[in-house]
C-alpha cells in the first residue's frame, strides 16, 4: 500500500522543515495566525478555524497561555490529554487540518505542541428510518465514530468486547472500527475481516457501503455480501451471536458479517415479536421475494407460449383484457416494469414533497391512461403494481435493490424459452449463490451446507428458548449461548 | 494420491443427495415401456431385483475405494501400473462424456416433443452448458448444493402420482409371476439403465469429510431412488393398461396430463421445466467426474480441462439430429453403462481384493 506523503512527493518539492509547513498551510485562507505579545513570553498561536472549536481555545488554552513561559508547564496547566511535541514538519501537516492548534513560543524557532480541539458538530440520534420497527429501541446511528460505539458499548458492557481501529484512505483518512466479542467470535473470522480491511486503497472512503463493496468476497455479484444496518440493537445482539460489526466515521450505518441470504431477508423486528407472528411475517416475506421476481416473468412466459396453462374460465379474462393489445407480452412487461422504475427513480431524487405528487402522477394517471389507450392489459398493470409492492417487502435496502435487478434477466429468458426460460435463469441464480460467500463463510448456509441446528432461526424462528446455540454459521469460540434447563416434568391434569 | 484440503470437503451425509440426484434423470420419465415390453405386469419385481444389483455394486465400489482411500485413477495406477491404468481411467471419461450427451439430448428430445417443436437445438444446449460450465467452476461444493435443489425442489411432483390413483386399477398387477424368472432377471438390466450415473462416485469419494460414513447415506440414496422408480411403475400398471404402456414412450409424463388444480392445467408443461433442476446436477455431476478424471490423469488444471470437454459435448449435442441417432446414442451409452457397472466394477472389486490380499501376505 502506498503512502499519500509518496504520491505527493512527485509532484510537489518535499517539506523538510516546520517553517515551510507551517507557510504551506498558510495558503488557506481559514488558517489563522496571530502572535501574543501580553503573557509572560510571547507566543505564536494557529489552526483552521473551520474545523477548530472555538469554545475550547476561549476556555482552555487562551486563559492558561498567561502564566506559562515553557512548553512543559503549558502541557502540565491545560487539561486536554494527547498534547503532542511537534518534533517534524509531517506531524503539522498531518494534525493541523484534522483541528489540532498549533502553539509556539517565539524565542523556541518553531518547536511547539499540538493540542486537539476539534469542533465535533454532530446531529442527536434519531429514531431508525430505514429499518423502522413499531416495538423496539428507538435509536440508530449517527455520523460520529465516538457517538456509535458508545451506542453498542452500552448494551454489551462487557470487558471482552474489543473495539479496534484503523485508518484507511489517503484523502479521507476515515477512522474505521471493528468490533468483536473475543471470547465469542471465531479468530478466523476476526482476521479474515483484518487483513481485508488492511488491503484497502482507496483514497477517500465516503461510507460504510465503500467498506463492504470494497471487501466483498465476489465483487461481480449483484448481491450484498456484508449486511448494512442502522439499528444498533441489531448490531449488538449480532455481535452476541459471534458475528463481527464494522463502523465507518462519518457513517450512520454499521456492517454486520459473516452474513447470511437468511439474514439478508429478516429484520430486527422478527426477534421482537411473538414468534408465531414472526415466522408468519418471515413467510410472508419470502413469499412476496418469490412473487416480486418470477410473477411477470411467469405472466411473459405463459401468454407468449404455454396459453394451454392457464384453466378455461382464466384464460377468458385474460384473453378480454389483452384483446386491443399491439404489443407482445415481453415489450408490454418491459415496459410497464421501466414505467415503475422510473417513478420509482423519479421520486426518490425529488424532494419528499414533490416526490408524493409524481406518485400520485405516475401511478394513477399513467396506470390507468396505459390501460385505456391499450398500451398494456390491466391484468398485467396489477401484477406489476403488486410484483413492485412485494418487492418493498425485502428489509434491507441493499437487498431489495439486487430483488428488482434480478428479475430483468428472468424476464428475457421467459420470452426466449417460456417456462424452460425461467427454471434455466432460475438455476444460474441458484448456481451463483451457491459459490457465493461472505467474509469466506457460505452465503445460503443453514439450508446450503445443510445445517439442521441453524434452520431454527430461518423461515421460521422457533421461541428463544429453543434458540440456545449460537448459529454454527459463525463458528462462535463458545458454542451455547445458554444451557438449556432439563424438560421440565410434564405435569398431569389437576396436578 | 493428492489430498484434499477441508474447506473443499463436503459431509459424508450429502452422499445421499449426490447418488439420488444423478440416479433420477430423463429415465423415470418414460422407463415403463422397456420393461413392459419384456417382463409386462410384472416389471416392479425386476425394478427390486435391479435395484438389489444396484446396492451390491455400490457396496463394491465403497470396497474398492475404502482400500484405495483415493479416487478410481489412484485405483487404476496402483492395480494395473501408471499406462493402462491412464487407459482406462481415460474409457472412463470418454464414457462420463457420452453419458452427458445422452441425459442432455433426451431431455432436450422430451422438451421438442412437449413444448417445442422449433426449439434450437445448438442454442439451448449451448446455455445449458454455460449454466453447467458456471456450475462445475465452483467446484464439487457448488455441484453437491446442486444435486440437493435437484432433489428437493421437483420432490413436489411425487403428489401428482395421488391424481392417477382415482382412476387406478390395481387388479392389474395380478396375476404376479406371470413371467419367468429368467425373463425378469433379463429385465433387471432394462433397470440399472435408468439409474446409471452414480459410478461417479468413483470420482469424488475423497471429497466426502469421512468417506467411509458415506456409505450408510449412499445406499439410502440409492433406496429412496428404487422406491420412487418402484413407487412410479407401480401407478403406472395400475393406471395404464398393458397395451398402452407398451405403446407410450413418457408414461409418466402422459400420466400428469390428468392433474387438475384451479389455477394452472397441463400440468406436465410445469414438470418438464422445473425437470431441468432434475437434469442439471446430473450434467453437472458428470461432467464435474469427467474433468475431474482427465485432471487426474493428465496433470493439468481442471478449469481448461473442463472447457474442452464442454466444448465436445456440445459439438456432440449439436450433431445429433434425428430422433433415431438420439436413441442410438443412448442405447450405445446404456450397454456401455451396463457392463461397466455389472462387469468391470465387480471385477475389478476381485482384482483389487486379491490384488490387496497378495500385498498384505508378501509385506507379513
Amino acid at each position: 500500500m502506498k503512502k499519500g506523503s509518496n504520491k505527493k512527493s512527485e509532484k510537489k518539492p518535499e517539506i523538510t522543515t516546520i517553517r515551510e509547513a507551517f507557510d504551506s498551510l498558510r495558503k488557506s485562507t481559514d488558517f489563522v495566525f496571530y502572535k501574543k505579545e501580553h503573557g509572560k513570553v510571547p507566543y505564536v498561536i494557529s489552526y483552521f478555524s473551520s474545523i477548530v472549536d472555538v469554545e475550547v481555545i476561549h476556555q482552555y488554552i487562551l486563559p492558561n497561555l498567561l502564566q506559562i513561559s515553557d512548553l512543559e508547564e503549558l502541557k502540565s496547566k491545560i487539561p486536554i490529554e494527547e498534547i503532542i511535541d511537534v518534533t517534524s514538519p509531517k506531524d503539522l501537516t498531518e494534525k493541523l487540518p484534522s483541528g489540532y492548534v498549533y502553539i509556539y513560543f517565539t524565542d523556541s524557532d518553531h518547536h511547539g505542541v499540538l493540542i486537539p480541539a476539534m469542533k465535533n458538530e454532530n446531529r442527536s440520534i434519531s429514531p431508525p428510518e430505514v429499518e423502522f420497527s413499531v416495538v423496539g429501541p428507538k435509536e440508530s446511528f449517527v455520523e460520529s465514530l465516538d457517538t456509535n460505539i458508545y451506542l453498542i458499548r452500552k448494551r454489551l458492557p462487557i470487558d471482552s468486547l474489543r473495539v479496534e481501529k484503523i485508518t484507511i484512505g489517503d484523502l479521507s483518512n476515515t477512522g474505521v472500527a471493528y468490533l468483536y466479542i473475543e471470547d465469542i467470535a471465531d479468530e478466523e473470522n476476526v482476521n479474515t475481516l483484518k487483513q481485508r480491511l488492511n488491503e484497502i486503497d482507496f483514497d477517500a472512503i465516503g461510507d460504510t457501503a465503500y467498506i463492504s463493496q470494497i471487501i466483498a468476497d465476489n465483487q461481480r455479484s449483484p448481491f450484498p455480501q456484508i449486511l448494512d444496518t442502522e439499528r444498533p440493537d441489531r448490531v449488538a445482539t449480532a455481535l452476541a451471536e459471534g458475528k463481527l460489526a464494522i463502523l465507518v466515521d462519518r457513517s450512520p450505518h454499521a456492517l454486520i458479517g459473516p452474513t447470511t441470504f437468511n439474514e439478508s431477508i429478516s429484520t430486527f423486528e422478527d426477534y421482537l415479536l411473538n414468534w408465531y407472528a414472526a415466522s408468519f411475517i418471515r413467510i410472508v416475506r419470502i413469499a412476496s421475494i418469490a412473487f416480486s421476481i418470477l410473477i411477470t416473468p411467469i405472466y411473459v412466459a405463459t401468454l407468449t407460449y404455454h396459453y394451454e396453462l392457464i384453466p378455461k374460465d382464466l384464460l377468458a379474462t385474460l384473453i378480454t383484457s389483452r384483446r386491443a393489445i399491439p404489443l407482445p407480452p415481453i415489450l408490454e412487461a418491459l415496459f410497464l416494469e421501466l414505467t415503475i422504475e422510473l417513478l420509482r427513480e423519479a421520486g426518490a431524487r425529488l424532494p419528499t414533497k414533490v416526490g408524493q405528487t409524481i406518485g400520485i402522477v405516475g401511478g394513477i394517471v399513467i396506470g390507468t391512461a396505459s390501460v385505456e389507450a391499450g398500451l398494456t392489459s390491466n391484468v398485467l398493470l396489477i401484477m406489476v403494481a403488486l410484483a413492485a409492492l412485494a418487492s418493498f417487502t425485502t428489509p434491507t435496502y441493499q437487498f431489495g435493490n439486487t430483488i428488482r435487478l434480478i428479475r430483468f434477466p428472468f424476464l428475457f429468458f421467459a420470452h426466449a424459452w417460456g417456462l424452460i426460460g425461467i427454471v434455466l435463469c432460475f438455476s444460474f441464480l441458484a448456481g451463483h449463490l451457491l459459490q457465493l460467500t461472505s467474509l469466506g463463510r457460505p452465503y445460503l448456509e443453514p439450508f446450503y451446507p445443510t445445517r439442521v441446528r441453524d434452520l431454527k432461526d430461518t423461515i421460521i424462528r422457533l421461541p428463544f428458548s429453543k434458540l440456545s446455540r449460537r448459529p454454527v454459521h459463525n463458528h462462535p469460540e463458545q458454542k451455547k449461548r445458554f444451557s438449556p434447563k432439563d424438560e421440565k416434568v410434564h405435569r398431569d391434569i389437576d396436578e | 494420491m493428492t489430498t484434499i484440503p477441508d474447506r473443499l470437503k463436503v459431509s459424508p451425509f450429502f452422499s445421499f443427495y449426490l447418488v439420488q440426484a444423478i440416479q433420477i434423470g430423463v429415465g423415470i420419465l418414460g422407463f415403463q415401456r422397456v420393461l413392459t415390453k419384456a417382463v409386462g405386469n410384472d416389471a416392479w419385481m425386476s425394478i427390486i431385483l435391479g435395484g438389489i444389483g444396484v446396492h451390491v455394486v455400490i457396496w463394491m465400489m465403497y470396497q474398492i475405494l475404502n482400500k484405495q482411500n483415493g479416487d478410481i485413477t489412484d485405483v487404476h495406477r496402483v492395480l494395473f501400473g501408471k499406462w493402462i491404468g491412464s487407459g482406462f481411467s481415460i474409457l472412463l471419461i470418454i464414457y462420463f462424456c457420452l453419458l452427458t450427451i445422452t441425459i442432455l439430448r433426451s431431455y432436450i428430445e422430451v422438451v421438442q416433443v412437449w413444448m417445442f417443436p422449433g426449439i434450437r437445438i445448438s442454442l439451448f444446449s449451448i446455455v445449458i452448458l454455460i449454466i453447467v460450465f458456471y456450475i462445475v467452476n465452483g467446484g464439487l461444493r457448488t455441484v453437491t448444493g446442486m444435486a440437493v435443489l435437484g432433489v428437493v425442489l421437483p420432490a413436489y411432483l411425487l403428489f401428482s402420482l395421488f391424481y392417477p390413483l382415482k382412476y387406478a386399477f390395481f387388479e392389474n398387477l395380478l396375476p404376479i409371476f406371470d413371467h419367468s424368472m429368467i425373463d425378469i432377471l433379463k429385465s433387471t438390466k432394462d433397470v440399472s439403465l435408468s439409474v446409471l450415473g452414480f459410478e461417479t462416485l468413483l470420482f469424488y469419494y475423497p471429497f466426502f469429510k469421512e468417506p467411509k460414513k458415506s456409505q450408510k447415506w449412499a445406499h439410502l440414496g440409492s433406496a429412496s431412488t428404487i422406491f420412487i422408480y418402484l413407487l412410479v411403475m407401480v401407478v403406472s400398471i395400475a393406471y395404464f393398461s398393458e397395451e398402452q404402456l407398451i405403446r407410450n414412450i413418457w408414461a409418466t409424463l402422459t400420466m400428469l396430463k390428468i392433474v387438475q388444480l384451479p389455477f394452472v392445467e397441463r400440468i406436465e408443461y410445469v414438470a418438464i421445466s422445473s425437470w431441468l433442476f432434475v437434469i442439471l446436477p446430473n450434467l453437472c455431476l458428470a461432467m464435474w467426474s469427467a474433468s475431474r478424471g482427465a485432471k487426474r490423469v493428465f496433470n493439468k488444471k481442471q478449469r481448461p480441462l473442463l472447457v474442452v470437454l464442454i466444448l465436445l459435448v456440445c459439438a456432440g449435442s449439436c450433431v445429433l439430429k434425428t430422433r433415431e441417432q438420439v436413441e442410438m446414442i443412448s442405447d450405445f451409452t446404456a450397454q456401455i453403462g451396463f457392463y461397466l457397472i455389472f462387469g468391470y466394477i465387480p471385477f475389478l472389486f476381485l482384482f483389487s481384493t486379491i490384488f490387496h490380499r497378495m500385498k498384505g501376505r508378501k509385506s507379513a
